[in-house]
Order: structure tokens, then C-alpha cells, then sequence
């Protein structure tokens, strides 16, 4: 194990309202691959941000190979050697791999550039790697695999010292996996710095050669992982108290009828076989890290992207959604994590907002009753206490829980029974946060079936009657709340495929 | 002036269009001082009949641009209405009632072709125009073959389509034209077509994952647009009687301008017609002026250029300020 | 570990784009036109036929080079059209007015249209502004201000007999009793230059970036704005060299006319497989789908069907040539 090449000490960052990384160390290591671990928003990539000048920090001192050090952008974090790879690729489809690996400082030769050159740049730079990838095929013409090798490529070109690879395996195969590990020995035997940030346990267990641990914005602890086991790690991922009372026992009554089947559903990677009921009245959890397909399944099942096959029964009934249009006209509403972009028209006001899924009731034919749209707006203003001055406030003037509350109140007006809520208290403060569960408990008691799709362990225990657990676009697990514990529940999502 | 701003009445007109109202009188003013022609009636008459065909023209392009789309075959679009109908009524003795509802039809079924390569096959908006405004051209030239078309004077037979625009010294154009734009702001702001092209035109996506056919209602703006234009095609040839194929392409200028002036967003989502209306009226009282002046008809083209530019430059950083 | 098997590097080339994918087609269509009006016309085979389309394509082609630049960006100038003709009014306006050297004349040109070409860039790439709306407006403006500046008369630039006439031999020189078109050489040098420019420098390799994806590029630490106005000053200059080759060809200039012309060029641009959402396109494919729309425009006369048929059927030509495209990008996708 080699010397340390840089530390992170008393890291503090706020954001309004969040305090996303409180006094957090770390310290990476040459020849050394370091684990990053931590629960969804434990705060693994705002560190990362502040680390290579994304972020500025609000306190805390970086030192890289003995001297103090700030970043302001990423520029400057790249020429004094630290990269990230990101999870989303920056690539520009339409160039070759080595124009996208030199973009921004291509050779010069007299007026041009020295495509030459740059082609046998990256060469190197794959020889380097140990990867076949023809410098002079266009981008777009790649995998997702090869595409992240480029990047890899594209950052040690930088004479990276440290690399951070946020989730890098995402997108990947099994075979590139592996690529992408020999890869990464490689650059640790060259004495490089390396932060591998996932939430595969497995991959964690073979790549990487100690584990730090992060939860809430705080450092828990730093593990070898040699010496360490899964629920090691597992424990100190969760080991929090959950303030909120966790449901003991489903509240759905015995014998509540199955209002919505889905069997064998799939669509892409991120949605395999995916089988799941759910009744009247009940809260069904959706739990699981990101990228295990959780949203991507409630997508196709709302006919919002294609879906390769699978069967949906509502009330004992098949019936075929291939869009929206039919997915809404069975009752299904859709309240997405990205408000701004899939819930709500900004521009328009809350009563246009909340009739929006059912004008056709609004209507006499052809004018709109305002009146009655209005009406029914204001009734919905009021029965869920959306904090507004008028039914005519544009959303945008709304806070998060408030706009939440329009979606909902879109979804009620068409009268629809089933409602899938993906991530429904994400950028809502706290205090909106419980009116918010309580609404969904107040409309599962009224005998609407609730599917709820988050990542907040605490969100999920305090409030599904049973939980549906995802890993890898496949369901893992299945539990009622009864039985359900941070621990079994975490051991799910990251539960070992194959 | 915040208070002004703030007051009731002002909010409920809109800021910008009282602005804008002012400026059209200013004009007039100014207009009025330098020549004094501008108190007659006649004067005012003349100018108006440049409004009609392209407040129509205007009014169509505002439910379109509102989608966050554009279409700038209108004007070549409109010549072909004009063509296509009046040599069916010069050539093929097609009664007027008919001909006009040909003039109709044809500007129909240009929008419905718009709209459905636009909504149905995401062809880009502004390639679709460059094609149709091909196709418009070419069409009107080889049903007309290539000769001009005029249509029947007040007093020939069938003249009385005339009466659409004016009547003795009574501008019955003008209130065509205003109750055009009250429905055309009723649709928009009052049915459910208004309402589900302006919530398309902001966010797509989201009016999508409601439940809404967008592709639908996407499609019908531009078919809306088409039969404006159908009825702009009537009112030109009813003010200026003559035209001619090959042309057509500057009224998409002034039509765009007119509506870009308004204060309807390029970025979809928010149109006003009342804005719409105004400014039309602001271009057709430069070109008059302009003409009146004796000043060169460049000038306007230039003016209007700057305006519209100006316009777009507060719009996208009203926009930006907002982000 | 489930089976899953690797993923081959490439996701596999059609057979046509190894052969130059939509240009490829484009030749063929192009080939197929000149056979059907040659076997169809007899005139058609005529040499002075051969010249006339190519005195047609010039000033089209080099406007098509230049508005490539814009299209691959994302954008569209409109205004080159109107332009075209205000720059060449300006020009000869000096020259048959003014008594200046022509060279002046020809330079005046082309510094106008790269001024206006400064203009439209920094409305589009600073200001934000829509390129379309802009490129409207400067159409309008280009428009009036040609006609202003020389007074609304048509402008003649210097016949071969006059002094200076010697511009008009840069086009077509008279060997004997021949017409020889040389024009088409200077086009063809110029596409190889900007060929180059387009592929293999930084103003070429960035406008397709920005065209790809401007965010990422902005990220990479490159000078967007800066790029992003050269490719509307690229397009604005090629601007002032159709207008020379209008001048060159025609024998007066009249204000008010041009517009139009843009469309010809980007029509003929996005046929050659300019995509219309930016980030692809090639100066050869331009060239060609110009040529598609000058060979239309002059051949189908010869063929008996009205001039005004090519209108309509590059309208349809165009939108297949869109069509094409699209659909290839929705199988991509499946």
C-alpha cells in the first residue's frame, strides 16, 4: 500500500435548506483503490464535486501530494492530474473516439490539426489501457461500454494522478465489467490514486482495497475490505435511528382485492420480468438503489416508453397500455420524480394544472366551464391544503411540496385509482415532507391503491404496507412491512446476481 | 410607475400590450404631424386593407408559434389560395361562394400536411415550411400556368365578395377581422384546443404523461393555422385584387413580426392574440406611413427587422431572468 | 454470472454508409436526372445546356458551402439569400457608380457579408436568440438596405468589354468560339478547402461539437461563443462570394430580388445530408444536393413539364431527403 496522495479534512457544504456534507475526511492513496460507499444522497458525490472543483467547499482543507490546494473548476482539477469519470457520458456522438478525447486542446499542425497525431495519441492511450478501440470510429457508432473507455481514456490523457469512477458499471455488461476492472488494476499498478464509487457489493469485494463508508452527509468509517464482510459495510450504511415510527403491520385489510397485476414485464435492461400485485388500499414500496430500474418499470407500465412485453391486469381485466392515453383512461396516474420536466406545465396556473388529465369533464363540447374548473381546483386547494394564494397562481410560484400537490390533485380530478408516486418527497422540505405522507396515507385509507417508488429507506419503512425490493432491473425480493428491516431490505438491493 | 404596473386593470390587460397600444398611437401621432393626410379617412381605409389578409396570416401563425413551432410557408400559402380558387372561378366558372371555400380548403389542407409531418413524424417545423412553401409556390404556378389571376371587380359578376372588406366607406373587413381574433382568443384562451396547445407548447412532456393525445392537438394548431390562412388568401384579393404565383414570401416576414411583436414567446407556450392584433396594426400603419411619407418602403423592411430582433431580445431575457 | 455475451465494438455499418451514405444516394439520383433528360431531350445533350445549369449552380453551390457551416451548428441563416444581392448591389453599386476598381468592388462584397454574418452569430451564440427569427430579420434588413444604398435601381457590374470586366472571366472563359466553365473548378477547390476547414481544424471540429452537443463542448474549455459566431461569419462570406458569382453570371442586379435563393441552397444543403438537428453534414454532400436542385430547375423544362414542377418536386424531394433520415434515426433507436 502506498503513500497517501491526498486528503480531505473537516470537508463542510451546504446547500439552502441542505447540509450536504458535515466535517467529512477521506483519504486516498497511491496504488491504492478506494471504495466509496453510502446509501442514495449520503453525500458520495457532492465530495466528489467539491474535490474536483465542481462545488466550492464551505470549510475544510484539501491536500494533494503535500501541498494545500482549491479548486474552482474542473479545468484546474484536471490539470493538476484529478479526473472524474462520470456515470453519464460527455461525449459528442457525432465525432470520432479521438477527436472526443482531445476536444479542446487538439495538436496543431500550420492551420489544422494534427489528426495524425491525436490518433496515435489515443493509441497509446488504449495500448496504455490495454483495450481495442479504433481511435477513428465515430463515437455514437460505440457501445456504452466502449464509450465509458473513452472517457477512461480521455481522463488519463489528463496525466491523471487520481481518477474517480462514479458508478462506472452502471451501463455496462458483465464481460466489459471485467474489461473495466483490468482496466482499473492496471492504473492502481501504475501507482495511481483511484475512487471507485458503486453500490455492487460484489464489485466492492473484488476491486477495491479499502472501503469508506458515508451516510448522511457524514464520514462513518473507513474498513478494509479484505478483513470486512458485507454486513459490515451493510451496517454502517444504515446504521441510523429512524425518528419517524415505522409501520409495523400492513394496514390493508384482509382479503382487499388485487387491483393491479403485472406479470413478466420487460423493457431493456433496467425492466426484466417484472411480476408484482397490488390491491386496494395498499402502499406498495419500491425499494432499491439507483439504476435498479425502479422508475424504468414504472414508465413502461404507464405506457410513458415502449415496453417489449408483459402482461397488465386491472381488477381481474387485461388490458393493453401503450401510451399515457390508455394508461390514464384505466385509471392510472403517474406523479414523477422530475416535476418541473414530467408533472406540471410551469407556465400554467394551478387550476389548469389540476384539470389537465380530465378536461373532457370541463368542457361543454367545446368551451371550458372556468367556473367549475375552478371549483373543483379550489376544492382540491383546500381538501389538501396546497399553500397558494389563488387558483390562478402560475406553478412555478408554488414551493416543491405545493407543486407535489397539484400533480396529486391532477391525478384525483381524473379519479384515478391507481397512483404510482416515484420518489414523491424528493426536493420537499421536511415539514411538507409529512403532509405529504399523510395525504398518501389519508388516500390509501379511501381505497386508492398507492404504488410508491423511493429511495429513502426511512420513507419506505415508515410508509408501505409491503415492499417490492429491485436490483439490476429484476425484482430480488419481496417483503411484508412486518418482516422488513434496513438490513434485509439493503441486502436485497445489493444482492449478488447470478 | 410599479404601482401602474401592479394596478388590477393594468395586470389584467397585460403591461407589455398597454406598451404596445401607446406605441401605435405614438406612431399615429407622429404619423399625423409630419403628414397631415393621416386625419383622412381614406388614408386610414388604404392602411387597413393591409391589415386584413395579414392579421389573418397573423392570427393563424400565433396558434402555431404558441405550439413552440414556426411556419413560414404562410404567405407563399396564402398566394396559392389566392391562385388556385380565383382561376377556378376565372377559368372553370366556379361560382364565388364556391370559390372561396376552395381558397379555404386549400389553406386547410396545407396545414393538415403541416402538421401532421410535424406532429406524426417530428419532422423539424422550419424544414416543413421550406417545403411547403415549394410546393405552394410550384402548385399555384402549374394549376395557373404561370399566369397572374385577377379577381372579378366590385361591379362584375360575382364582385359582391368585395363587401367582405369594405362596404361604401364602411370598413366591414375591419369587423370580420376583430370578431376573427375574439374567436381566435376564445379558442385560445377558453377551449380545451387553446388550452392544450399552449400547455404543449410549455412543456410537451409533461401534457403527455398526462393522459393528453399531443400529437393530436399539436397538429390541429397548424391546421388552424392553414384555414387562416385560407381566409387571408379572400381578403388580399378582395383589397388588391391581382396576384401573382412565385410570391408571397415577405408577408411570412411581416406576419411572424406582427405576431412576434405581440409578445407571443418563440419559445411556445404563451401567445396573445389581442398582442397579435396590435401588432399587426403597427406594421400596417409603418408600411402606410411609410408609403405616405414618400419615404423609400426599404426603410420599412429595416424598421421592422430592428423591431422584431428587439422584441425577441427582451422575450428570450424575460426567459433567462426567470431561470 | 449470467451469459451474457460481449457486445461487438461496432454496432455494424450498413453497406451504403461505407459507401458514403446519404452522398452516395444523392450521386445516384443526380447520375439518374442527367440520364432520364438526356435520353428524354436531345437539347438537353447540348453543351451550351450543360454551361447554362452550371452558370445556375454557382452562386447556389457557394452559398450551400457556407450555410452548411451554420446548419451543422444546429442553426439555419436565412438571410444569405437577400444578402447575396444586397452585397452585390453595394459592390457594383462602388464600381459602376463610384468608378472604383473592381477588386475593391469584389472585397467590399465579401467583408459586407461577413459583417453580416458577425451580426447573425453574435444574436445567435451571445444573445441567445432563435437563428431562425434572426436570420428572418436580417433578411428583411439585407433586403431594404441594398435597395436604400444604391437607390432602388438595378445595378450593372462591368461588362467583359468594359475595364474591369475581367471578374466576369473568372467564371467562364470564352476559348475561340467556346465557352469555357472554369467556374466550376474554383467551386470545386473551394469545397476541397472548406472540406478541410469542416474536418481537420479547430473552426471545422468545433461547429460540428457544437452542433453535437454544445454543453459538453462548453465543459471540454472550448470557446463556444467565439466558434459558434465563425460559423455564421463563414456563412455570411460564402454569402459575398455567390454574390460575386451572381454578378459574374448575370448581367444586372436588382434590389429586392434574392429571396429565395437561401432556400435553394439549404434545400440543396439538407438533401446532401445536412441534418436538420445538427452535429452531421458534409461541404461535398451540399455540393451535390445543389447540383439536385439546379439539374431539377434547369432540366425538367426539357422534358415538358413546366418550370414550376420543380418547385413542387423539390418540396417532395426534400422532404424525403428529411424522411430518409428520420426513419433511419427511429430504426437506430429500435
Amino acid at each position: 500500500m502506498g503513500d497517501v496522495i491526498l486528503t480531505m479534512k473537516g470537508i463542510d457544504k451546504s446547500f439552502p435548506g441542505v447540509h450536504a456534507l458535515d466535517h467529512v475526511d477521506l483519504e486516498i492513496r497511491k496504488g491504492e483503490v478506494l471504495a466509496l460507499m453510502g446509501e442514495n444522497g449520503a453525500g458520495k458525490s457532492t465530495l466528489m464535486k467539491v474535490l474536483t472543483g465542481i462545488y466550492t467547499k464551505d470549510s475544510g482543507t484539501i491536500t494533494y501530494e503535500g501541498k494545500e490546494v482549491e479548486f474552482h473548476n474542473t479545468r484546474e482539477a484536471q490539470d493538476a492530474g484529478i479526473v472524474i469519470v462520470h456515470q453519464e457520458l460527455n461525449m459528442l456522438s457525432h465525432l470520432t473516439v479521438a477527436q472526443n478525447i482531445f476536444i479542446g486542446r487538439e495538436p496543431k499542425k500550420g492551420f489544422g490539426i494534427d489528426d495524425k497525431k491525436m490518433v496515435e495519441e489515443s493509441r497509446k492511450l488504449f495500448q496504455r489501457l490495454n483495450i481495442d478501440i479504433d481511435p477513428t470510429e465515430t463515437m455514437g457508432n460505440l457501445t456504452v461500454g466502449k464509450q465509458q473507455m473513452c472517457e477512461i481514456a480521455k481522463a488519463i490523457s489528463h496525466q491523471a494522478k487520481v481518477i474517480i469512477f462514479d458508478e462506472p458499471s452502471a451501463a455496462l455488461t458483465e464481460s466489459e465489467i471485467e474489461e473495466l476492472f483490468k482496466i482499473i488494476r492496471d492504473l492502481r499498478d501504475q501507482q495511481l490514486g483511484i475512487v471507485y464509487i458503486s453500490h455492487r457489493m460484489d464489485e466492492i469485494k473484488v476491486i477495491t482495497d479499502r472501503v469508506t463508508v458515508m451516510r448522511d452527509g457524514t464520514y462513518v468509517g473507513t474498513l478494509i475490505t479484505k478483513e470486512c464482510t458485507k454486513e459490515d459495510i451493510i451496517n454502517m450504511m444504515v446504521g441510523r435511528v429512524i425518528y419517524e415510527d415505522p409501520k409495523t403491520e400492513s394496514t390493508v385489510p384482509k382479503g382487499a382485492p388485487v387491483v393491479l397485476k403485472v406479470e413478466n414485464l420487460n423493457a431493456g435492461k433496467m425492466v426484466q420480468n417484472v411480476s408484482f400485485e397490488l390491491r386496494k388500499g395498499e402502499i406498495l414500496g419500491f425499494s432499491g438503489l439507483m439504476g435498479a430500474g425502479r422508475t424504468e418499470t414504472a414508465r413502461a407500465l404507464f405506457g410513458a416508453d415502449p415496453k417489449e412485453s408483459g402482461d397488465i391486469y386491472i381488477n381481474g381485466q387485461k388490458v393493453i397500455i401503450n401510451n399515457p392515453q390508455d394508461a390514464v383512461k384505466h385509471g392510472i396516474g403517474y406523479l414523477s420524480e422530475d416535476r418541473k420536466r414530467y408533472g406540471i406545465v410551469v407556465q400554467k396556473t394551478v387550476a389548469e394544472n389540476t384539470t389537465m388529465a380530465d378536461l373532457d369533464e370541463f368542457t361543454n363540447g367545446i368551451f371550458i366551464n372556468k367556473k367549475k374548473e375552478n371549483e373543483v381546483a379550489q376544492k382540491y386547494v383546500e381538501s389538501l391544503a396546497t399553500k397558494t394564494p389563488s387558483v390562478d397562481q402560475l406553478v412555478v410560484n408554488l414551493s416543491g411540496g405545493n407543486q407535489q400537490k397539484v400533480v396529486i390533485a391532477k391525478w384525483l380530478t381524473r379519479n384515478c385509482d391507481i397512483l404510482i408516486f416515484d420518489e414523491p418527497t424528493r426536493g420537499i422540505d421536511v415539514g411538507a415532507k409529512n403532509e405529504i405522507y399523510k395525504l398518501m396515507n389519508r388516500l390509501a385509507a379511501e381505497g386508492k391503491a398507492i404504488i410508491m417508488i423511493s429511495s429513502e429507506m426511512t420513507e419506505i419503512l415508515r410508509m408501505s404496507d409491503r415492499i417490492v425490493i429491485m436490483c439490476e432491473g429484476k425484482i430480488t425480493g419481496e417483503l411484508d412491512i412486518s418482516e422488513a428491516t434496513q438490513e434485509n431490505i439493503m441486502n436485497l438491493a445489493t444482492r449478488e446476481i447470478g | 410607475m410599479e404601482n401602474f404596473k401592479n394596478s388590477p386593470i393594468v395586470k389584467k390587460i397585460g403591461f407589455n400590450r398597454i406598451l404596445l397600444a401607446l406605441v401605435l398611437i405614438l406612431m399615429y401621432v407622429v404619423f399625423a404631424i409630419i403628414s397631415p393626410s393621416f386625419l383622412n379617412y381614406s388614408r386610414i381605409l388604404s392602411a387597413l386593407n393591409y391589415v386584413y389578409f395579414l392579421g389573418f396570416l397573423s392570427l393563424g401563425v400565433t396558434f402555431v408559434i404558441a405550439t413552440g413551432g414556426i411556419d413560414f410557408s404562410i404567405g407563399p400559402v396564402m398566394f396559392c389560395c389566392a391562385l388556385i380558387a380565383g382561376f377556378s372561378l376565372n377559368s372553370y366558372g366556379v361560382p364565388m361562394p364556391l370559390s372561396i371555400l376552395i381558397s379555404i380548403l386549400v389553406g386547410f389542407v396545407f396545414g393538415c400536411f403541416n402538421g401532421y409531418m410535424v406532429a406524426y413524424w417530428s419532422v423539424p417545423p422550419f424544414i416543413i415550411s421550406m417545403a411547403s412553401m415549394y410546393i405552394a409556390k410550384g402548385a399555384a404556378s402549374v394549376f395557373t400556368r404561370m399566369q397572374s389571376v385577377s379577381w372579378p371587380q366590385a361591379t362584375a359578376e360575382g364582385g359582391w365578395y368585395r363587401s367582405l372588406v369594405k362596404v361604401g366607406n364602411f370598413p366591414v373587413g375591419l369587423v370580420i377581422f376583430l370578431a376573427f381574433a375574439v374567436i381566435c382568443a376564445v379558442i385560445l384562451n377558453k377551449t380545451k384546443i387553446g388550452r392544450y396547445i399552449l400547455s404543449l407548447g410549455s412543456n410537451k412532456e409533461a401534457v403527455r404523461l398526462s393522459g393528453v393525445n399531443v400529437k393530436k392537438w399539436e397538429m390541429i394548431a397548424y391546421v388552424i393555422c392553414g384555414t387562416l390562412v385560407g381566409i387571408a388568401a379572400i381578403f388580399f384579393v378582395a383589397a388588391y385584387t391581382t396576384v401573382q404565383p412565385g410570391y408571397g414570401d415577405q408577408y411570412n416576414n411581416e406576419a411572424i413580426a406582427g405576431c412576434v411583436m405581440g409578445g407571443t414567446s418563440m419559445a411556445g407556450g404563451l401567445a396573445s392574440i389581442s398582442g397579435t392584433v396590435i401588432g399587426v396594426l403597427i406594421i400596417a400603419l409603418l408600411q402606410e406611413g411609410i408609403l405616405a411619407l414618400g419615404i423609400d418602403k426599404n426603410y420599412q423592411l429595416i424598421i421592422t427587422g430592428i423591431i422584431v430582433i428587439v422584441a425577441v431580445y427582451f422575450d428570450v431575457m424575460g426567459r433567462r431572468r426567470k431561470n | 454470472m449470467s451469459n451474457q455475451t460481449a457486445v461487438s465494438q461496432v454496432k455494424g455499418k450498413s453497406t451504403l454508409d461505407k459507401l458514403g451514405g446519404q452522398k452516395f444516394i444523392v450521386l445516384i439520383v443526380i447520375v439518374a436526372l442527367i440520364l432520364l433528360f438526356s435520353v428524354m431531350s436531345p437539347n438537353f445533350r447540348r453543351y451550351t445546356t450543360f454551361i447554362s445549369i452550371l452558370d445556375y449552380s454557382y452562386y447556389i453551390a457557394l452559398m450551400a458551402i457556407g450555410v452548411t457551416f451554420p446548419l451543422i451548428t444546429g442553426g439555419v441563416d436565412l438571410s444569405i439569400g437577400t444578402g447575396l444581392i444586397c452585397y452585390s448591389l453595394v459592390g457594383g453599386y462602388l464600381v459602376s457608380l463610384h468608378h472604383m476598381p473592381v477588386w475593391v468592388g469584389i472585397i467590399v462584397t465579401i467583408v459586407f457579408g461577413m459583417a453580416v454574418g458577425v451580426l447573425n452569430g453574435a444574436l445567435v451564440a451571445v444573445a441567445d436568440m432563435p437563428p431562425f427569427l434572426v436570420t428572418l430579420c436580417t433578411c428583411m434588413m439585407t433586403r431594404g438596405l441594398g435597395s436604400i444604398i444604391v437607390g432602388g435601381f438595378g445595378i450593372s457590374w462591368p461588362t467583359l468589354a468594359q475595364p474591369g470586366g475581367w471578374f466576369r472571366n473568372i467564371f467562364k472563359v470564352k476559348v475561340g468560339t467556346m465557352n469555357v466553365p472554369i467556374g466550376i473548378i474554383w467551386i470545386i477547390l473551394l469545397v476541397i478547402v472548406m472540406a478541410y476547414v469542416l474536418n481537420h481544424t479547430r473552426v471545422g471540429r468545433y461547429t460540428i461539437a457544437i452542433g453535437s452537443n454544445k454543453e459538453a463542448t462548453r465543459l471540454s474549455g472550448v470557446n463556444v461563443k467565439f466558434y459558434h459566431i465563425i460559423a455564421y461569419v463563414i456563412c455570411g462570406g460564402f454569402a459575398g462570394l455567390a454574390a460575386i458569382a451572381y454578378s459574374a453570371v448575370f448581367s444586372t442586379v436588382q434590389p429586392g430580388s434574392g429571396a429565395g435563393f437561401e432556400l435553394e441552397a439549404i434545400g440543396g444543403a439538407i438533401i446532401g445530408g445536412v441534418s436538420a438537428s445538427g452535429g452531421v453534414g458534409t461541404v461535398t454532400g451540399s455540393l451535390l444536393g445543389v447540383f439536385v436542385i439546379c439539374l431539377l430547375k434547369t432540366g425538367l423544362p426539357f422534358i415538358g413539364l413546366q418550370a414550376n414542377w420543380q418547385q413542387i418536386i423539390t418540396g417532395l424531394v426534400l422532404i424525403g431527403a428529411v424522411m430518409v433520415d428520420i426513419i433511419k434515426k427511429k430504426r437506430e433507436r429500435n
